[in-house]
This record gives C-alpha cells, sequence and structure tokens, in this order.
C-alpha cells in the first residue's frame, strides 16, 4: 500500500522487503493496515458463521447442522465480531489516524505496538483450532457463563488462553494510545482542541485498561474452579455462578462502550465535513462521551435482570441505565444540529454516517426498551435482544468503520475510490441489514428464544426474511472487498485535501501521507 | 522522558490494580449479599446464643431438594411442610442414600427463597456446615436444626429452604 512512500525515504531507512516488512515493522501505518486488514479477514471469518446460523434458521426443523454445532456458532461468532472484527478496526484506525491528527510522527510506542498486532494472529489461531477438537469449540456463549461453561470440552482452556491473549494485545494498544495522545500532541493542541475522534479513542483507551483486567480475572477464576479446585463459582465448594455474571459484565458493559465509543468519533468527523459546518457542540460531546464512560461502570447488571436480584437492585440498574439515554441523545441531537443548514452533499462516507444516526438510534431506543425491568422480564434472552445489539453493532459500530474507511481511504493510500461503486455498496448494505435485522424485533416480542437452532413454526416467515437478508448482507461486502481491490489499483490519484469541508492536520498531510508522518511538529492555532 | 514513564507507569498500574480488584469483586459481593440478605444466601454461620422467643405468629416452611449432575444419591426431604411458630426451634431432617457401591463424599448447599428474607432463617444445626462422607448403598439421616428470627417481615408466611446435594467424592481422593 504504501511501498512508494518507503522508496523516497530508503535513504534513512533500512527496513526489511516482503513479509519480514510486516512482521518487524514499528510504523504506525503499516501497523494500522496490519489491522484493518486483520479485521476485515475477521469480519468475513465471523461473517461465514453467522451465514452458518441463518443457514440453519431459514426454515424450523434441523436441516444443516447439529444442535452442539450451532451452538459453537453463535459462541465463536460472537468471540470473533467482538475481539475479531470491530475491536481491531477501531484500533487499526487509531493506529493510521491519532499520529496523523495530532501531528506526531510516529505512535509512543512502536515496538509495543508491533507486538500488540502480532499477538492477535496467534491467539486467533488458538481460538478457531477448537473448532476441531473432537469435543468441538465453545458452545456456552461467549459470555462463558457457569456452570454450563465449566461443564464443556478440552476447548475451555484453549479459549481463555485465547481471550487473555487478546485483553493483552487491547490493554497493550490502549496504553499506547493515552500515552501518544497525551505526550505527542502538536504544540498548541490543547485538550479542548484535539479532534473528537482522538477525544473519543482517549476515554475508550481508558476504559479498555480499566475493564479488560476485570475480563481477565474473571475467565482466570472459571480456569482455577475448573482445573485447580478452586470454588469461586462451582456451587458445591460453596461459590456462586451468579457471581460469575457481575463480574463478567462488570467487564462487558464497559466493553460494550468500548465497541461503540469510537465510532462517536467517526460520525462526528464525517458529518462536519460533509455538512460544510463545524460540529454543533464540541464541548458537550466530549463531556457526554466522557460521562457514558463513566455511567458504564454503574449499570452492569441491567444484563441480568431476570437472575433474581432484589427490587432494589433492578430499579437502581433500571435507572442509572436510562440515565445513559440523556449523554447519548445529546449526541444524537449534536449530529443533527450540525447538518442543520448545512451546505451537505452525499458522498459514501456520509451515506454510512448518516445511515450510522439513523440506525442506531433505532438499536438505542431497542435498548431503552431492555433497560426497563418489568418489560426485560418478556424480552430477556428472546430475538429482540439479539435484534437490540445487532442494530447497535451492525449499522452501530461496523457502519462507522466502514465509513472511516471510505472517509480516510483516499488519504492512506493516494487513490481515490469509485464513489459509484462506494454508494451501491451503501445501498445494498442498508437495505440487507435491515431485512436482516428489523424481523427479529418481531420474533423477539413473541417470544422466539435466542441461541436456539430450531424453533415453532409460526416464526417462520420472519426468520426466512432475516436469512436471505444474511446472505444479502454478506455477499454485499464481497463488493467491499472488490472496492478496495479497485481502489489500489486505480489510476485516480487523490488530492492531500480529499474533502473540501474535511478539517484536521491529517489534510495537511501528503495523500499518501510520508513514512514519519510529521517529522517537525505543526503548530496549532 | 520522564512525562513518558509516568504515563507508563500510570496506566500499568490502573491494569494490574483492576485485575485485583476483579478478585476484590468476590468478597465485596459476598459481604454485600451478607449484610443485605440478597440472592437467597442462607446465613452460613451456627447460631450459637439461642434464646428462644415464641412470638405465637406461625409460617409455613417448605422443604425442597435436588442432586446437582448425575450423582448416585436419593436426598429428600423428611418432611417437605412444617407450619413452625417464629421465634421457636424446631428439628427436621434431610434423608439421603448413595445408590453406588462405593464411598462418596458431598457437599450440601442450601438457598431461600424468598431472597430477602434469607436471613432471618438462622440454622442451628445444619448439615450444610461441612462435608460429608457416606459409605456404599448407606443411608443417613442428615438433621437440621434451625430458628425463624421474629425479624422476619410481616409479609412473608411461607419461606422454602432448598438443598442441592453436590458429588465432591473428587476432591476425597485428592486429599
Amino acid at each position: 500500500m504504501s511501498t512508494n512512500v518507503q522508496d523516497i525515504h530508503e535513504d534513512h531507512h533500512h527496513t526489511p522487503s516482503g513479509l519480514m516488512r510486516w512482521i518487524t515493522t514499528t510504523n504506525h501505518k503499516d501497523i494500522g493496515s496490519l489491522y484493518l486488514w486483520f479485521s476485515l479477514l475477521m469480519f468475513f471469518v465471523g461473517g461465514f458463521m453467522a451465514l452458518i446460523i441463518r443457514a440453519e434458521l431459514f426454515e424450523p426443523g434441523l436441516q444443516l447442522v447439529v444442535p452442539g454445532f450451532f451452538n459453537q456458532m453463535t459462541t465463536m461468532h460472537a468471540l470473533i465480531m467482538i475481539f475479531g472484527a470491530v475491536m481491531p478496526a477501531f484500533v487499526g484506525l487509531a493506529n493510521w489516524q491519532i499520529p496523523i491528527m495530532i501531528g506526531a510522527p510516529d505512535m509512543a510506542l512502536p515496538r509495543l505496538n508491533n507486538w500488540s498486532f502480532w499477538i492477535l494472529p496467534f491467539a486467533f489461531t488458538m481460538l478457531l483450532s477448537t473448532l476441531f477438537f473432537d469435543s468441538g469449540g465453545p458452545a456456552a456463549g461467549w459470555t462463558l457463563y457457569p456452570p454450563l461453561s465449566l461443564q464443556g470440552g478440552n476447548s475451555m482452556p484453549f479459549v481463555i488462553l485465547s481471550i487473555h491473549l487478546l485483553g493483552i494485545s487491547s490493554i497493550l494498544g490502549a496504553i499506547n494510545v493515552i500515552a501518544t495522545i497525551l505526550n505527542m500532541r502538536a504544540p498548541g493542541m490543547t485538550l479542548m482542541k484535539m479532534p473528537i475522534f482522538i477525544w473519543t479513542w482517549l476515554i475508550t483507551a481508558f476504559l479498555l485498561i480499566a475493564a479488560m483486567p476485570v475480563l481477565a480475572g474473571a475467565i482466570t477464576m472459571l480456569l482455577t474452579d475448573r482445573f485447580f479446585g478452586t470454588s469461586f463459582f462451582t456451587a458445591s465448594g460453596g461459590g456462586d455462578p451468579v457471581m460469575f455474571q457481575h463480574i463478567f459484565w462488570f467487564f462487558g458493559h464497559p466493553e460494550v462502550y468500548i465497541l461503540i465509543l469510537p465510532a462517536f468519533g467517526i460520525v462526528s468527523t464525517i458529518i462536519p465535513a460533509f455538512s460544510r459546518k463545524k460540529l454543533f457542540g464540541y464541548d458537550s460531546m466530549v463531556y457526554a462521551t466522557a460521562s457514558i464512560a463513566l455511567l458504564s461502570f454503574i449499570v452492569w447488571a441491567h444484563h441480568m435482570f431476570t437472575v433474581g436480584m432484589p427490587l432494589a437492585g433492578e430499579i437502581f440498574f433500571m435507572l442509572t441505565t436510562m440515565l445513559i439515554a440523556v449523554p447519548t441523545g445529546i449526541k444524537v441531537f449534536n449530529w443533527v444540529a450540525t447538518m442543520w443548514r448545512g451546505s451537505m452533499t452525499f458522498e459514501t462516507p456520509m451515506l454510512f454516517a448518516l445511515a450510522f444516526i439513523i440506525l442506531f438510534t433505532i438499536g438505542g431506543f431497542s435498548g431503552l426498551m431492555l433497560a426497563m425491568t418489568p418489560a426485560d422480564f418478556q424480552y430477556h434472552d428472546t430475538y429482540f435482544v439479539v435484534a437490540h445489539f445487532h442494530y447497535v453493532l451492525v449499522p452501530g459500530a461496523v457502519f462507522a468503520i466502514i465509513a472511516a474507511v471510505y472517509y480516510w481511504l483516499p488519504k492512506w493510500t493516494g487513490k481515490m475510490y469509485s464513489e459509484s461503486l462506494g454508494k451501491l455498496h451503501f445501498w445494498l448494505t442498508t437495505i440487507f441489514v435491515n431485512l436482516t435485522f428489523f424481523p427479529m424485533h418481531f420474533v423477539g416480542l413473541a417470544g422466539m428464544p435466542r441461541r436456539i437452532p430450531d424453533y415453532p413454526v409460526q416464526f417462520a416467515d420472519f426468520n426466512a426474511i432475516a436469512s436471505v437478508g444474511a446472505f444479502g448482507f454478506g455477499l454485499s461486502q464481497l463488493l467491499f472487498i472488490y472496492i478496495l481491490y479497485n481502489t489500489l489499483k486505480r489510476d485516480v490519484t487523490a488530492e492531500d485535501k480529499v474533502w473540501d469541508g474535511a478539517e484536521g492536520l491529517e489534510w495537511t498531510l501528503s495523500s499518501p501521507p510520508p513514512y514519519h508522518s510529521f517529522e517537525k511538529a505543526p503548530r496549532v492555532e | 522522558m520522564s512525562n513518558y514513564k509516568k504515563t507508563y507507569v500510570t496506566l500499568s498500574s490502573i491494569v494490574v490494580f483492576m485485575f485485583f480488584f476483579s478478585y476484590m469483586l468476590v468478597p465485596l459481593y459476598d459481604i454485600f449479599c451478607e449484610i443485605t440478605g440478597l440472592n437467597g444466601k442462607t446465613n452460613q454461620e451456627r447460631i450459637v446464643d439461642l434464646n428462644e422467643k415464641p412470638t405465637n405468629r406461625f409460617v409455613t416452611i417448605k422443604f425442597t431438594s435436588t442432586v446437582a449432575g448425575a450423582g448416585p444419591f436419593d436426598f429428600e426431604p423428611l418432611e417437605r411442610e412444617m407450619v413452625v411458630e417464629v421465634g421457636k426451634v424446631y428439628t427436621t431432617s434431610y434423608i439421603l442414600t448413595n445408590q453406588s457401591n462405593s464411598l462418596k463424599q458431598v457437599t450440601a448447599s442450601p438457598s431461600v427463597v424468598p431472597g430477602a428474607e434469607a436471613e432471618y432463617f438462622k440454622k442451628i444445626e445444619c448439615f450444610c456446615f461441612t462435608q460429608q462422607e457416606i459409605n456404599g448403598l448407606e443411608t443417613k439421616e442428615l438433621p437440621l436444626q434451625f430458628i425463624i428470627d421474629d425479624k422476619l417481615s410481616s409479609d412473608t408466611n411461607t419461606l422454602i429452604l432448598s438443598y442441592t446435594m453436590f458429588n465432591t467424592t473428587d476432591q476425597l481422593g485428592a486429599k
């Protein structure tokens, strides 16, 4: 991608070529690209599993896979999409964008950066290898609730070790991000002058270093319960399985915001650029992001309203959860206010960002419904929950990542993608994503449980629609691969300032940017 | 350079702290449940200073039992239901039969419904306090002595005590 850039700097860089270049690289752009390509690969691996799930659910009855394998698919699909696709994609964007947005030459810890990426292929090889075990892969759901997860086959220690590796990778990445943002900003760039994407990533990184160690602790307890005779969660030794859920979701809810805050940052960058106005309410955006992050640590039990909590607990977690709608509402208001009377144009990144606002808000509303304890007793573990979190993660996080790729791809490669193909990709993706996930609301409200390979016939029609949508969505993403390939092969060079309404230091660099992004720190007024 | 170092040290210590914090959550959660009596956790402490204060208020106690997993046991309460006076000591028992031919070690874990009232179900003598050993094909009577505290909320007129019997013979071999 940036081989020509490297040539220019040959005089003082003797980097290995070929495969060794990628293995030994400490350059933030190389590592960013590695992260992004890796997450794209994982997106397809996890997507393939989703298609197995949807193919089985196309009609009632058991057709394609045995129930045990179906459970492995739901578990693996979630683990891979969360830890393999969305999180590495955001880290990749952070690697590419943070130095060029804050006027730094590279990330603060380049070698650590290399290591935190190269942990990932090993972790996922180990995780995926469990599918070839005689006893199969993990099948207790990505949340690994005991006692079921303790009763699984031989895959369990492998899964736990690979999650440990993924956690280490994310923590190192987060430390790198914070160290870079706090210490390497261009002179004059005070905290409240930072681009909003940088702010959201800074807050996300703090969430990562606070939440990931808790996951590490929880799964270590599972491991010692299974193999070393401890009884954190085994009731026979006086442990309590519900405690795992408390500890897990103490990590799990901040994790949800780890998956969405950088997306907020991306949308807050793209909307102003194509509205040709400054972001409305920059300060309130920063404070809203920070308060969402803080609130995320005190709402965890809304994932487990039905475990038999006392009324006081249910009310507390219901109200704090609903409180999150306030800062989130501020954000949506600010995005809309940014567009208000702007000179809007609708290039591909803007289309994805607009779809994000609408569809993410739908996911937010179903989240509010789930936050109401009495309603949640009805919705818990139904397809309504599946519809909710897919609406916030697919047309939420994934759309934001795709928007970011279209927005910055010309900057990264120096080539312009095909706008008409980009728009086609957008429309196919948006239509099919709704076809897939919207019917799930209906079957969920009608009582269809999640994580089952078979269902009563009354749910058949909506499930068939969802399966058609899922295959359409999956196939549309092949077009995305083609667009990326086509962009790199095309002969349409991008200008340095690709979008006339865009602001920020990255647009003052050449497209593609030089090997050491800012050799001389720019001054920010 | 010291600025960088400060950042790394601070961030790494947050990571280390949060890892141990996840372990601290275990006792914190237990303490929280003990104070509030949430989660149906019964008093695992044996009551020593016993003062009977009969109150002429009667509640129903239901006894249930479960065998965890596929343990080779028959485990049933002697009485399925008792009407007891609040503030008075009662004795009942559970009957455990080992249907296998070999020595087994078992542990029973109690739970009380409704959870918020669990702390007022006080056990004076309970087989749940200790690990039990039972010979092959042996039948044992496991005694239980309890008192219902007069602080029991006036809305409550039924309490359910449930025991789950776990086969912990693996731990016997480990010793």
